[in-house]
């Protein structure tokens, strides 16, 4: 059977009009990135771009379901766009994923085609806008009439949209602010990761102490002779040998101070790791002592037998800063911050970040990241459609695999 | 990674699948040795579970965390798809794919034994963690299956010998996979939020499994779209190839610097 081509943009349009299009967006966007200096993209506050959100989704509704049977329209919302457009945000992506983001040096190629910064650039924001017409679109003829069975098929796609439009829109609105405390001393002053002006923060934080956990120490031996070496994490008991020598591990102070005598007393907090270390070869013994240095200071080797000993600090466990954050408003609340157990107040989260890497255990200053995200909500209204939508699709999935 | 125990178990579980899938060939002719094949086969892979509880339990933490040990998952967990299909769908050829791909795995690691380390940095000391990853590994298990049984189709097409069944495998792992793929993704951004303060950052890491996630969504519309689906096999099986740079290339692009997701090189 012979089958006429379609000419390009006959009805009804498909994937080679669609792949024009987009390549036209992208290279607009490209083109007014150029043009505007890579100044980048117009970033409107709220309540800007939650109006503008708003006209653009009840515009691509009603335009989707007015025009239904229009040929261009049908185009807009189908999938042949889809794809084009989820290729061209792929391949943006990609220039994201390779060129590295935000370090490029002003001037550069790279700042002024945006290729440094893509997730804000025209092309980018160009892409994302007619991905939401084209999702909205398609979107719009499934949700009206509704059909119980095409609630998969909603929850996917209007879950996508609400999460991308209000994540990208949204992503203005983003306040993260580091906050430096020292212990024994309140901070309302925050500062952005670039570390222009300083912004005052509607509360501040009081920093009872700040107070670090580490792992067990790191032992290395060091051969002279030899220069081989070899390393082992500590624990009281710990026995080994290695190149003739037996080495054991005769006691483990995770935390002590030498006194003015030279012994070594353990303390509750805000000490050093010791170790005793006795190394036997050709039936000699010899013990000693050694430490933990400073961060800020190097090691010293101790030497003990043939070998030279030496204790590297382990990686830090958890640290966590002891705090009490009072509002203006006259609210309190005490709390300890710890990574990965961020605490809320008066609508910011405030995250325990770091400290003063120099000083180790012995920091007094904690850096805690305050932020206010008002549009997380919405995001996360998005992600959790998208996990219904992946509950029924698993479902499904298999389901429909057993009728086949 | 403690050499000598993971090289015995290695080759225990290589030898079991070599021989089993012997005995599964041979199985054609001689019906009796099907059972003792399979059963052998399955046998390799209850090594390498074995061993994972073991080495979890000697690091007091979810061996999750370095390329040798995502990879030794991988190992595990390929096979035992392959082995499912069998018992799902009757089809038995790939499992001999999965036990190539995971004996291709451990290959690697047996080149490259890892220094193991027991520390957890703060932030991964998360309850998110291990749903996270194990989401992941299971998706991108499920996708490496996928790509298998597609490149078994494009073999099969360009003699000629296309099948129903074939290209409906490799659809069901491929929605299987995109399904973890997108839990994956938003537990992470979940966890991110938690831990990192945002739940999106555009990390390198992150950019890649998105990437890796707009691959498989284009699937799925090229697939409802009535394309034809034997050209979507080639599809599939290239697919994979995104999957490789987001696992184990991420680590060597220059945007990677400052990722927090690079794992360890040690
Ligand atoms: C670019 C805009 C998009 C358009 C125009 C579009 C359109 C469509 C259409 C027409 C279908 C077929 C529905 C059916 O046969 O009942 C579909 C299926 C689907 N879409 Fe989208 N979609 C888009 C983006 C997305 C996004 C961003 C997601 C993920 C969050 C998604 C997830 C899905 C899934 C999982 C299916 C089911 C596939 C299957 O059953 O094989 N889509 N989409």
């Amino acid at each position: 059977m012979a089958t006429v081509r379609r000419q390009l943009f006959q009805d009804p349009w498909e994937f080679r009009e669609s792949i024009l299009f987009t390549a036209a967006a992208v290279l607009a966007g490209f083109l007014i990135q150029i043009a505007s200096a890579g100044k980048g993209i117009p970033q409107p506050h709220l309540p800007f771009n939650a109006l503008f959100l708003a006209l653009l989704a009840v515009t691509v509704i009603s335009a989707g379901l007015a025009f239904k049977n229009n040929p261009v329209v049908k185009w807009l919302g189908g999938i042949p766009l889809g794809l084009s457009l989820i290729l061209a945000i792929a391949l943006l992506s990609l220039i994201g994923g390779v060129v590295p983001q935000d370090t490029g040096a002003t001037g550069s190629i790279a700042v002024r085609f945006g290729l440094s910064s893509i997730f804000s650039s025209w092309p980018f924001a160009l892409t994302v806008i007619f991905f939401l017409v084209n999702l909205g679109i398609g979107l719009s003829w499934k949700l009206v009439p509704f059909k119980m069975q095409n609630l998969q098929f909603i929850l996917f796609h209007a879950g996508f949209w609400i999460a991308l439009s209000c994540g990208i829109f949204g992503s203005t609105d983003l306040q993260r602010l580091i906050i430096p405390v020292d212990e024994g001393k309140s901070g309302n002053i925050g500062f952005t990761m670039q570390g222009e002006e300083p912004h005052q923060l509607p509360f501040s934080v009081f920093l009872h102490e700040f107070s670090l956990e580490e792992y067990a120490p790191n032992l290395l031996l060091y051969d002279p002779a030899t220069e081989a070496q070899t390393n082992f994490d500590v624990h009281k008991g710990l026995t080994t040998s290695w190149k003739g020598s037996d080495v054991l591990v005769v006691d483990y102070l995770p935390s002590a101070m030498p006194t003015e005598d030279g012994t070594l007393k353990p303390v509750a907090s805000k000490g050093l790791p010791f170790v005793k270390v006795r190394i036997s070869s050709d039936g000699r013994h010899e013990e000693g002592w050694v430490g933990v240095t400073l961060p800020s200071q190097k090691p010293v080797p101790v030497k003990i037998g043939n070998l030279l000993v030496l204790l590297w600090p382990g990686n830090p466990k958890a640290f966590r800063s002891a705090v009490t954050i009072q509002g203006d408003n006259g609210q309190t609340l005490m709390a300890n911050l710890e990574v990965n157990k961020p605490v809320g107040f008066m609508g910011w989260k405030l995250y325990q970040m770091g400290y003063d890497e120099k000083a180790g255990r012995f920091s007094k200053l904690s850096l805690i990241e305050a932020i206010n995200d008002p549009w997380l909500p919405a995001v996360y209204l998005g992600f959790f459609m998208i996990m219904a939508a992946n509950v029924l699709f698993f479902w499904n999935g298999i389901k429909r695999s057993n009728k086949a | 990674m403690m050499a000598i125990d993971f090289t015995t178990a290695a080759t225990a579980a290589m030898i079991c699948w070599a021989v089993g899938a012997l005995l599964g060939i041979a199985s054609v002719k001689i019906p009796a040795l099907k059972m003792p094949g399979i059963i052998l086969a399955i046998t390799g892979t209850a090594v390498l579970g074995v061993y994972i509880a073991w080495y979890w339990n000697f690091l007091g933490r979810p061996p999750l965390r370095t390329l040798g040990e995502t990879r030794l998952w991988y190992a595990t967990l390929i096979p035992l798809v392959g082995f499912i299909v069998e018992f799902r769908w009757k089809i038995s050829w790939l499992k001999y794919y999965c036990m190539g791909l995971a004996t291709f795995f451990l290959v690697i690691n047996l080149m490259h034994p890892e220094v193991f380390d027991k520390t957890l940095m703060p932030a991964l000391q998360s309850p998110w963690f291990v749903p996270h990853v194990v989401v992941y590994l299971v998706g991108y298990v499920f996708l490496a299956a996928s790509s298998t049984a597609a490149a078994h189709n494009v073999y099969l097409g360009l003699r000629s010998k296309t099948t129903e069944t074939g290209s409906m495998v490799s659809h069901y792992l491929a929605i299987l996979g995109f399904v973890f793929l997108t839990f994956g993704l938003i537990f992470g951004a979940l966890w991110a939020k938690e831990a990192w303060g945002h739940y999106w950052t555009w990390d390198p890491k992150e950019t890649w499994a998105f990437l890796s996630w707009l691959a498989y969504l284009a699937y799925l519309h090229a697939n409802s779209y009535k394309i034809d689906r034997n050209k979507l096999q080639w599809y599939l099986a290239l697919s994979f190839i995104v999957l490789l740079v987001c696992w184990f290339g991420v680590n060597y692009l220059p945007s990677s610097q400052n990722s927090v997701h690079t794992y360890t090189q040690s």
